[in-house]
């Protein structure tokens, strides 16, 4: 589902990613690790395209980094729900708007939009948190909010990165909890954290280790 | 329609979000409109004075003392009939005379015992044959005419009205422009940082998979609305001030400013466009 073939990508003023060479399958579960600078949010954003590689390719689906077009890349977003550590939720808008702009940006039909938004705010528990606006949610909640936002539109896969950087470790249990649920469900879930701690929450998940923009050991 | 509906929505809503900065565009806006509204009525008070001016010039043809009443009316049918002409009056040696009383006071017919005076034309020409190209063309013309005596204007008058008007033109024409400039470029920095301080959506958009269109649409309706609003603002001030002007101040400045509803139109939709065009511009570069 997800390929780097040869894929490197440097900044001006640190490494980026170098020479990276994986595979990740639909319905995987898979946690980048490594310190900070190693090269894990760049490589997150190579898959989202946000990024392009100087060298090599990544391959996402039929989305191919190297031909892919402007106009293209909001409909591979589409396919690739994201969370954030600080959440990127709309401030201003409550957390049934937050997670129902995901459906209005692909033109979904406003009664679908309604039936799904409800469904997956169920999902996460925040079905009684509609009407609130995020700075009136805990930061778990808010979360919740972005993980549904994500989810709402069915990606291939969801992307997290450092998701429990601004939580406590009773919630960032929680939160792990909730994305191996959603990665039983069949979605493809990559996470990235130094948080070792985590990883032993998800039996069974790959473990991608990088160093200095380079793929340490794949386990 | 779903898409669309929310699309709109969005745009209203953005400008009821933006609260401050999106009442600081507004205000900007509105003193930019000011600022082209007044530039337009000085603009077009100026040239409508000069064309005032330029409008009571009138040529004089004075009529050989032997010529014939016959020859006079022919020669009257012959003016009537040039396209160049826009008005005729007949001035006959007892209308003269009458005139020469009222001026100066006095019967000519007491003083020299009979009317010197010679029959006359007296023509306005239609607006575009009063300059001194034209004029100058015309009266050769009807100087050749056998009954004519002499043509008489003011070729003076012509050359500075002429030169005068050039100069004003073109410093009306560049204040206006100037004055337009100013207002495009305030216009779209004030919805620059509008849209600067909510970047973060424009952000979440992208990255939720949204497309530019998408992401732009409310801003544009949001821009255009702030402009409109921008508009009516302005308008009112107009308004107002024009109102003070032509109760209290008219009499003092000896000038009373008018302006017609489309005027009012005018400022509206140029609001409209200068939000439009100022969000599309500003929004691009967020994309």
């Amino acid at each position: 589902m997800i390929s780097f073939i040869n894929a490197t990508c440097s900044f001006r003023k640190n490494a980026g990613v170098k020479n990276l060479n994986f595979s990740i399958d639909d319905g995987e579960f898979v946690f980048l690790t490594g310190p900070s600078g190693a090269g894990k949010s760049t490589l997150l954003r190579l898959i989202y395209m946000d990024l392009f590689p100087e060298k090599g390719k990544v391959l996402i689906r039929d989305y191919d980094s190297g031909k892919i077009k402007d106009r293209q890349i909001p409909f591979l977003r589409r396919k690739v729900g994201m969370i954030f550590q600080d959440f990127q939720l709309l401030k201003d808008r409550n957390v049934y708007q937050n997670v129902a702009i995901s459906l209005y940006a692909s033109h979904y039909k406003i009664r679908e939009i309604k039936s799904r938004v409800y469904d997956i705010l169920n999902q996460v528990g925040l079905g009684h948190r509609v009407h609130h606006k995020p700075t009136e949610l805990s930061g778990g909640e808010q979360q919740r909010v972005a993980i549904a936002r994500a989810l709402v539109k069915e990606p291939i896969v969801l992307l997290a990165d450092e998701p429990t950087g601004n939580l406590d470790p009773r919630v960032s249990i929680e939160l792990m909890n909730l994305l191996h649920k959603i990665n039983k469900k069949g979605t493809a879930v990559i996470v990235a954290t130094h948080n070792y701690s985590l990883i032993k929450r998800v039996p069974g998940a790959r473990l991608i280790q990088m160093n200095d923009g380079e793929i340490a050991s794949i386990t | 329609m779903t898409i669309l509906w929310f699309l709109f929505k969005e745009g209203f809503k953005g400008l009821l979000r933006s609260k401050y900065s999106g009442a600081f565009s507004i205000i900007i806006i509105a003193i930019s409109i000011i600022m082209v509204g007044f530039g337009y009525i000085i603009a077009r008070d100026t040239l409508f004075m000069v064309e005032n001016i330029r409008s009571q010039f009138d040529v004089d043809i004075f009529i050989l003392t032997t010529a014939g009443s016959d020859d006079i009316a022919v020669f009257d049918k012959k003016l009537r009939r040039m396209n160049e002409i826009d008005r005729v009056i007949y001035i006959s040696p007892e209308i003269a005379a009458e005139k020469f009383k009222k001026e100066f006071g006095e019967d000519i017919l007491d003083i020299l015992d009979y009317n010197p005076l010679p029959p006359s034309f007296t023509i306005s020409l239609k607006p575009i044959y009063r300059n001194l190209m034209s004029v100058e063309a015309i009266a050769n013309i009807l100087q050749r005419d056998s009954v004519v005596d002499e043509v008489k204007y003011r070729k003076n008058f012509l050359i500075i009205l002429e030169k005068y008007q050039r100069i004003i033109l073109v410093c009306v024409l560049i204040v206006f422009a100037f004055l337009t400039l100013i207002s495009i470029i305030l216009t779209s920095n004030s919805i620059k940082m509008t849209i600067f301080a909510r970047r973060d959506i424009i952000l979440t958009m992208k990255l939720i998979g949204a497309t530019n269109r998408f992401v732009k649409t409310p801003f544009v309706i949001e821009g255009t609305l702030e402009g409109g609003l921008g508009a009516l603002l302005a308008g009112l001030i107009i308004y107002g001030i024009i109102y003070v002007q032509n109760t209290y101040l008219q009499s003092f400045f000896n000038y009373t400013l008018i302006v017609s509803y489309q005027y009012y139109i005018g400022l509206l939709l140029l609001g409209s466009f200068l939000g439009w065009i100022g969000s599309r511009q500003a929004i691009r570069r967020f994309l």
